[in-house]
């Protein structure tokens, strides 16, 4: 293999669960995912990778698979994307309750209904409360390097949690960009096999998954798992400056660009960060002082990271990719709770909604959240805006003629 | 208004007698100063007193069961027991057994049954005027769940359930006749908690500490060598 | 129970026991069990696929060095009917047609007993269930047919499925010693009686599964590679009114008035089987009347 190469975001994940020497690869097929799938496939069929991958015949038999493999003891790979993440919704947190350590790729896709293929994040998001950790990809590199960094810290003796590691679908799972392969010695560095205290085996007989009656026990083992999140963000951070020294590459659960002496903020994840970046760069050859927070980790919810980098700021926007309808942007409103009291927080926190069914945003309505940030009196506080064009709307009222809506309902 | 957990009940009933010595049940955990006891018992005074100034009140609902109904289904007898010591009218509880058990579908003559279970229960049931300690408001002591590692909710200790005296929830116990018995070993097949076990003459030994009375192991065997006899004995 | 006990019996200790919600899931309840091999709880729909991921992860495991042959388990699924005729019958046909090298044991009760008797794709034709209660209108309690669980999975042709009942435990025992012997799914649907939900003393738990075997509603099969072999022959079947009017749950086809029309019909379901399989096979069956009732 090439030391650096052009790679979709879906081979740069097949790369990493095959530099990470995955065991097992319980599949199901789904847009935009395949990609990683197929080329697993043929790499397994090839003998370049020792692995099982095994097409179930559903997500959630899928993800039942994935979990009880892990307990079993092998390193276990998967992914899927919105509908099958869905659909095997309740093994999320069966595999979260199991302490099963494995890898879930998330290839976002906003959600039916409407069905439609294009990304946005109300998918990954769903998941919030499932006891994963939390990982979001702005380019094809990070997916490579979220992933191997995910086993590290999934598969810490410390934490005992999976990982979801998203990236957009499209934008990144269909995008070639170069993407640096670390070595089998530099992988082998970094992360050590996995080595579960309590797997299957003839001879050491376990039960797992029993019955918990009595809310104290429950509520016991459920503050465990939220205790083990919260170590997971120090363990993330060990990880990542070990990934530093292997690799040269740095990723840190918040990262901040031209944040220094920046008055204006907007928060914002995943592959539509770079759109943002270049607004930003164009506000500061303005003479505006712009600056972009990313969030890599949203769960554990980087709390006291985000406090730090939004602290004394004079306004900041949050940039979310999809809608809890009948409240508005979700992290938006986690970003609001962890800045509640902060003493110097900003005067404005604007929420922003746009991106979703991956309506593509432009740098320019970027540019404009930034402008509405600097005349907040142009906006109604906790009312989030949403970027939708005029020729945008001017297209759907076409396509609404088109399928004959008269918008007469009796 | 309660809902849930009662706590300082003023009567407990205990349906099963052998639950007191349960460190899982506990029932009367929470029992204040004063209050009943009420336990489904066929043996020990109808009155006593514990240290802690529990009132103890033993009545015999399962043996009027199996002798009106035919089998030991006690909670009419709870209720009319219960309801006597709360001062309720014995007309009200009869129309409250009549609706409730009408619903669940139960007619003619094994309602009339129930009503004179019900009945006799309430009338052999003393009198008694319940003092309770006035409710004690105590601090609550609150504390940070969190240990510091990962506690896995897996259960390492294989067959553990065996310390659980299952034998407990017997009404009636199977007795082997070894004077008649051939050794054939059905009952030992049929058993469904293996609680028996065979000796070295392949006779039947029931572990009566984990039997719990289904009595499958007196219907099958060929011979008729198992008898069943009336339970009364419990285990700490 | 009689048939976990069986299991246990042949297969030994080195097993894992992949369950999905019923009944005997709360064996096990924090922090106790009875069991002394493993036990993984899943999800109610996809007990065949955790095992999948079990029986996946040993083979890869042991494939790459790391996991000993010595250490290796068998996995058998344990579910109740809820699971395996309706809910998780998805997950049981992908584990079948891809193969997998486990066994599975359904405990038939007939209905979703853990969660108060609702009916289940197992409920016979008859039955009164706490969804299907007879009433007025509705007299017969569940008007529907049981589903041939043991057909559907004989339509995948996996290496071994057999129907087993705790009153012939002789059968029963020799059943999954044969299977052991295959690799790949080997199935079996389990008899259980249940004193609970069926309304009888559980002392005669046994008798019943007695009679329904003597009374032919529950034959005794196996098959390998899809062809079918009764293993036990009721010579001459008795009628099913002496399997039905044990049980609670038929009592409303003989009181407050005998539903003959019914009665015959299970009759007529149990008989027209036996005559095929009989003419199948070659052996010979004495079938019991169905009681007809004269037009008006």
């Amino acid at each position: 293999m090439r030391e650096v190469d052009m790679l979709t975001g879906n081979v740069a994940a097949a790369w990493a669960a095959r530099i990470a020497d995955v065991d097992y690869i319980p599949a199901y097929p789904i847009t935009p995912q395949t990609e990683i799938i197929e080329t697993l496939a043929s790499w397994i069929s090839q003998g370049l990778m020792k692995a099982k991958l095994v097409q179930l015949e559903s997500e959630h038999s899928m993800l039942t698979a994935a979990g009880t493999a892990s307990l079993s003891g092998a390193r276990v790979f998967t992914a899927t994307s919105s509908q099958g993440l869905l659909y095997g919704f309740e093994m999320l947190y069966n595999i979260a309750g199991w302490r099963a350590p494995l890898v879930l790729v998330n290839v976002s896709r906003a959600v039916a209904a409407p069905i439609t293929l294009e990304p946005d994040h109300n998918d990954v998001l769903a998941a919030r409360d499932s006891g994963f950790i939390q990982l979001h990809a702005e380019k094809c590199q990070e997916v490579l390097d979220l992933i191997l960094i995910a086993y590290r810290v999934a598969e810490d003796h410390r934490v005992m949690l999976p990982v979801i590691v998203n990236m957009d679908g499209f934008y990144l799972s269909f995008t070639r960009e170069p993407v640096y392969i670390p070595s089998k010695t530099d992988v082998e560095e970094f992360l050590p096999p996995y080595n579960p205290p309590h797997p299957f085996r003839a001879g050491r007989p376990v039960v797992k998954g029993a019955a918990v009656l009595g809310g104290h026990i429950y509520a016991y083992f459920k503050h465990n798992i939220h205790e083990s999140l919260l170590r997971a963000g120090d363990v993330f951070k060990e990880a990542a400056a070990g990934f530093r020294e292997v690799t040269g590459r740095f990723h840190s659960p918040v990262e901040g660009f031209l944040l220094d002496d920046a008055e204006y903020v907007l928060v914002v994840t995943n592959s539509f960060t770079s759109i943002a970046r270049k607004a930003v760069v164009r506000l500061r050859e303005k003479g505006v002082p712009a600056g972009l927070v990313k969030l890599v980790m949203l769960r554990p919810f980087p709390s006291s990271d985000i406090m730090e980098k939004l602290r004394g700021r004079k306004a900041v926007a949050v940039f979310d990719q999809n809608i809890s309808p009948g409240l508005g942007g979700v992290i938006y409103n986690e970003v609001a709770a962890a800045l509640y009291h902060v003493k110097n927080r900003p005067e404005t926190l604007l929420s922003a909604i746009g991106g979703v069914g991956g309506k593509y945003t432009t740098v320019e309505e970027f540019e404009h959240v930034f402008h509405m940030l600097m005349h907040p009196e142009k906006t109604q506080p906790g009312k989030p805006v949403f970027l939708f064009r005029a020729d945008e709307l001017a297209h759907v009222q076409t396509a609404l003629r088109l399928a004959g809506y008269t918008g007469e309902e009796t | 208004m309660e809902r849930g957990y009662i706590f300082n009940p003023h009567i407990v009933v205990v349906m099963d007698e052998t639950l007191l010595a349960d460190a899982q049940a506990r029932p009367l955990e929470d029992l204040p100063r004063g209050g009943v006891a009420l336990i489904n018992s066929a043996r020990g005074p109808i009155f006593s007193e514990d240290q802690a100034g529990h009132v103890f009140m033993r009545i015999n609902f399962t043996d009027p069961a199996l002798r009106i109904i035919g089998k030991p289904i006690v909670s009419v007898s709870a209720a009319a027991a219960a309801a006597k010591l709360c001062g309720l009218r014995k007309q009200h509880v009869e129309e409250a057994v009549r609706e409730e058990l009408s619903e669940l579908g139960v007619r003619d003559e094994l309602l009339e049954k129930n009503l004179m279970l019900m009945s006799e229960t309430y009338d052999n049931t003393p009198r008694y005027s319940i003092k309770v300690d006035e409710e004690r408001v105590g601090a609550v002591e609150l504390v940070d769940p969190a240990s510091g590692r990962v506690v896995y909710s897996d259960v390492f200790a294989a067959g553990n359930a065996v310390h659980r005296a299952t034998g407990n929830w017997r009404v009636f116990r199977p007795v082997v006749d070894y004077g008649k018995c051939t050794g054939c070993k059905v009952c030992f097949i049929y058993c469904p908690d293996s609680a028996i076990s065979l000796d070295a003459e392949n006779k039947p030994v029931i572990d009566y500490e984990h039997c719990k009375g289904c009595l499958i192991c007196v219907v099958e065997c060929p011979i008729r060598a198992i008898s069943s006899v009336r339970e009364v004995e419990i285990f700490a | 129970m009689l048939v976990l006990r069986a299991f246990h019996k042949v297969l030994g200790p080195n097993v894992v026991f992949v369950n999905a919600a019923g009944c005997l899931t709360l064996l096990q309840v924090y922090p106790y069990t009875p069991n002394k091999s493993s036990w993984m709880y899943t999800a109610f729909a996809s007990a065949p696929a955790g095992a999948q991921g079990i029986r996946d992860a040993l083979d890869i495991l042991m494939e790459k060095g790391r996991v000993n042959s010595f250490e290796d388990l068998k996995v058998v699924v344990v579910t109740g009917d809820g699971a395996a005729y309706d809910i998780g019958l998805q997950s049981t046909s992908g584990a079948i047609e891809r193969g997998l090298d486990f066994y599975y044991l359904v405990y038939d009760n007939e209905a979703y007993g853990n969660t108060g008797f609702q009916k289940s794709g197992a409920t016979p034709y008859g039955s009164a269930t706490a969804t299907t209660p007879p009433t007025e209108r509705n007299p017969t309690g569940y008007t529907g047919v049981k589903k041939d669980l043991f057909e559907i999975w004989r339509s995948h042709k996996p290496p071994y499925i057999a129907t087993v009942a705790p009153s012939h435990m002789v059968d029963m025992l020799r059943k999954i010693e044969t299977a052991s012997q295959f690799k790949g799914p080997k199935l079996f649907i389990a008899f259980s009686s249940c004193p609970t939900g069926w309304g009888f003393d559980p002392s005669l738990s046994v008798r019943i599964s007695r009679l329904a075997v003597e009374c032919g509603i529950w034959p005794l099969k196996e098959s390998v590679y899809g062809k079918v072999r009764h293993t036990y022959i009721p010579t001459v079947l008795k009628p099913v009114e002496e399997y039905l009017r044990h049980q609670n749950r038929f009592r409303h086809l003989f009181t407050p008035r005998k539903q003959e029309t019914a009665i015959a019909s299970i009759q007529e379901q149990v008989n027209n089987y036996w005559l095929e399989a009989a003419k199948n096979e070659g052996f010979r069956i004495t079938v019991a009347k169905p009681v007809t009732i004269a037009p008006p």
